[in-house]
């Protein structure tokens, strides 16, 4: 099996629908001839022609109007983001155009908006956000964030096909620092179901994209003591897969729950409350959030790493949460 | 009888000198000149200013309001059957809204009703120009367009009195419906403007499956002044989508008049800066409307891009039914009620053409009436949704929908994959 980093599995996979598929396009800012800015679509122009590889104006709800407009007639188009952060000047178009049109009037709206989100990498306010939770507030949108090159790969092959509207955010922290075998044939990851990377009985870390690293540094480091923590990884933000969060609590009755978005109106209290409404009696403790700070995305790295959650931090919280 | 005359090509500097001061003319001129087609048989000069009366402030018009009523420009395209067909429609607009306005004061209405009073030629001419396989994104005043592609007046009345049978099955209101199989209308939402890039990627689908249409919407004087109007018409301007965008100046966005919206003297002026043709039409002229339309299509389809129409007429109610438009000065209303489109229209085909005999247009009325009335009480005695029907289909589950090319399965090029080789970018963010 080739080894993949991150970017190359999101580009692999968007690649083999382009091939299996001839309704799947790409339509962004700077996705043609000049790649992406991340090059996620290097080489598609040559390969697709302009016809699929459109590039665009910089105007966000154009992008995203278009993308709707072409999957009204049986497209899938595949909208990049340059940067996730510019998503709110498509925010009309994406919760109130593309969102409610199939419970409105019965239109689906086989697209999927995709781009670089997240920290860590000294981006500052307007390059670094997480804004996720918009949209997993938003009925009708899918929320995907991957955090492996494996789940990458399958899962934006899982959102191309889909025929429903499907944001997916890419850890741009992620993009070239991990890679893994990711096998070369096809297969999907499918929407909606999170996986356990680490299993354990002790506790339970709830997390996602980038920050399933440093949950799983922190299991790692706490093995050696003989804790064993058990991983999940959402994958799909929205829909949550409530069962899976219901069975590893039920497996290690302690919960802690990692994001890098802000604390207030984050994920973190929904699955508290998923919790809360599925395995209540199974918890041996509160339930802790970890998250970042209610504040922008501060620019200089002291301040960043200040920001964001880190691995000591988890270390500490979930320490005290054991002995609880 | 009205001459046959050659629409005026209007040539002008971006400028509108009365409000604008500019710098005197190079000794060398360099102006550039562009061309605005004038379909317009009258170009009244109407300004609408706020002035101080006692106590309180209100709009004052000034301009001829004493000129004469034009005539109907005769249409190059259409046939008398045809003009008779775009009458039947129109009329059928007017009196459906007539309907829903009883059927308002009935207390049947959930919510508030929206008109398109003195639009009505506007909206079904416009929408005539489409064929079957083509696409239209109408406002909500557009209820005529809606007509004409094929919904009934029981659909709309469904949908303003919220009942199970309304095409969006009680979901949404008033014209906030649409079809993706039958007859392509893509369903409004209540912000302005963002219909302009859904209908230019409708086209660009029908493109990449090796075909061009004309795709038609529309947006007010009002909704002209949003981000996604420029956004929409640019993306469609340089990606060369056949994009036929009706700017309805009509005079008022809810209770602010155009002047206080944009400073062109005609919007049609905007296509200048957009790179695509742009028309300006007498709105309540249906023939006019037709030709521009007709023509915006066929250059669509020809795949040479979108053409921005802009349609001079007057709201002739409130923003809703709620609003009584008291902030209009009654002599604009005065002067636009003397250039109802039904009532010229009507003229037209009876007395000046006679294509239509009085007793011909009398059982077309009398159909017109006893379809609305048919349509009325299907719409009345039809249930209210169930509660629970509220639930379900905000997502598409598996088996709801096949999706597939509406007009062929795109075919690409074979090319050689190349090898990824350009340089990393971005990667100061690490």
């Amino acid at each position: 099996m080739p080894t993949l980093t991150y970017l190359e599995a999101i580009r692999q996979g968007i690649w083999e629908e382009m091939e299996r598929d001839p309704t799947v396009f790409c339509i962004g800012e700077d996705i043609g001839v000049y790649g992406g800015a991340f090059k996620v679509t290097d080489g598609f122009i040559d390969r697709f022609g302009p016809g699929r590889v459109i590039d665009t104006p910089i105007a966000e709800s154009a992008i995203v109007g278009a993308a709707f407009g072409a999957s009204l007639t049986g497209m899938r188009p595949v909208a990049e983001f340059q940067f996730m952060d510019f998503i709110g000047c498509a925010f009309n178009q994406i919760t109130n155009m593309v969102a409610k049109a199939h419970y409105r009037w019965g239109a689906p709206a086989p697209l999927v908006i995709r781009g670089p989100s997240g920290g860590n990498v000294h981006g500052g306010p307007f390059h670094s956000q997480n804004p996720e939770m918009y949209f997993v507030h938003t009925p009708g949108l899918k929320v995907v964030c991957p955090a492996t090159a494996y789940d990458a790969k399958g899962l934006i092959k899982a959102s191309i096909r889909d025929n429903n509207p499907v944001i997916f955010f890419e850890h741009k922290y992620l993009y070239r620092r991990i890679k893994e075998e990711v096998p070369a044939e096809d297969y999907i990851v499918p929407l909606g179901k999170a996986r356990v990377v680490r299993a354990g009985r002790d506790l339970s870390i709830i997390s996602y994209a980038a920050m399933i690293h440093v949950a799983l540094e922190a299991a790692e480091l706490l093995s050696k003591e003989g804790i064993e923590i058990e991983v999940l990884d959402l994958r799909t933000v929205s829909p949550l897969d409530r069962e899976a969060i219901a069975e590893t609590v039920r497996r290690t009755n302690k919960v802690l729950i990692l994001h890098e978005h802000a604390r207030t109106g984050g994920i973190a209290g929904e699955i508290s409350a998923i919790i809360n409404e599925e395995a209540f009696d199974s918890l041996d403790g509160p339930i802790v959030r970890l998250t970042s700070l209610d504040s922008p995305v501060p620019f200089s790295p002291p301040q960043e790493e200040y920001f964001l959650p880190q691995l000591s931090d988890v270390v500490r919280e979930a320490r005290k949460l054991l002995a609880y | 009888m009205p001459k046959k005359t050659k629409p005026k090509a209007r040539s002008h500097s971006n400028h509108r000198g009365s409000r604008t001061s500019r710098p005197a003319a190079p000794a060398v001129s360099s102006q550039r000149t562009y061309t605005i087609l004038d379909y317009r048989l009258e170009r009244p000069h109407i300004e609408l200013r706020q002035v101080r009366d006692g106590d309180s402030v209100r709009y004052q018009v000034s301009g001829d309001l004493s000129a004469p009523v034009p005539p109907i420009r005769d249409s190059k395209y259409l046939s008398p059957q045809q003009c008779i067909e775009i009458y039947r429609w129109m009329l059928l607009n007017r009196k459906m809204e007539a309907a829903l306005e009883n059927l308002y004061k009935q207390g049947k209405v959930v919510g508030g009703v929206y008109f398109g009073l003195g639009q009505e030629g506007c909206s079904c001419a416009s929408a005539y120009a489409l064929k079957p396989d083509e696409w239209l994104g109408p406002l909500i005043r557009n209820q005529g367009s809606l007509l004409v592609r094929g919904f009934s007046p029981r659909d709309i009345m469904m949908q303003y009195m919220a009942r199970a049978g309304s095409p969006t099955k009680g979901r949404d209101a008033s014209s906030h419906f649409g079809d993706i199989q039958n007859r392509n209308v893509v369903a409004p939402i209540s912000t302005l403007g963002d219909l302009i890039p859904v209908l230019a990627g409708v086209a660009l689908g029908a493109r990449l499956q090796g075909k061009n249409i004309a795709v038609m919407t529309y947006i007010g004087d009002g909704g002209q002044s949003t981000g996604v109007t420029y956004e929409g018409l640019n993306f469609a301007a340089v990606q060369n989508l056949g994009l036929v965008l009706f700017v309805e100046n009509n005079l008022w966005g809810y209770s602010t008049p155009a002047d206080m919206q944009f400073r062109v003297e005609d919007l049609a002026e905007r296509a200048i800066a957009y790179g695509i043709p742009g028309v300006i039409v007498d709105g309540t002229d249906p023939c006019q409307v037709y030709d521009a339309a007709h023509e915006a299509c066929e250059r669509a389809r020809r795949g040479e891009g979108p053409t921005l129409i802009e349609a001079k007429m007057m709201r002739m109610k409130g923003h809703a039914i709620h609003d009584a438009a008291e902030y209009v000065p009654k002599p604009l209303f005065d002067f636009w009620r003397k250039r109802d489109p039904m009532a010229r229209f009507e003229n037209y085909l009876v007395n000046v053409k006679k294509w239509l005999s009085r007793e011909e247009n009398e059982k077309l009325i009398a159909g017109v009436d006893s379809q609305l009335e048919a349509d009325r009480e299907f719409a009345v005695a039809s249930p209210m949704p169930t509660p629970e029907s509220a639930v379900g289909g905000t997502y598409c589950e598996p088996g709801c929908h096949e999706i597939k090319p509406k007009y062929a399965m795109p075919t690409f090029a074979e090319r050689k994959a190349p090898v990824a080789h350009r340089a990393e970018s971005a990667v100061h963010l690490k």
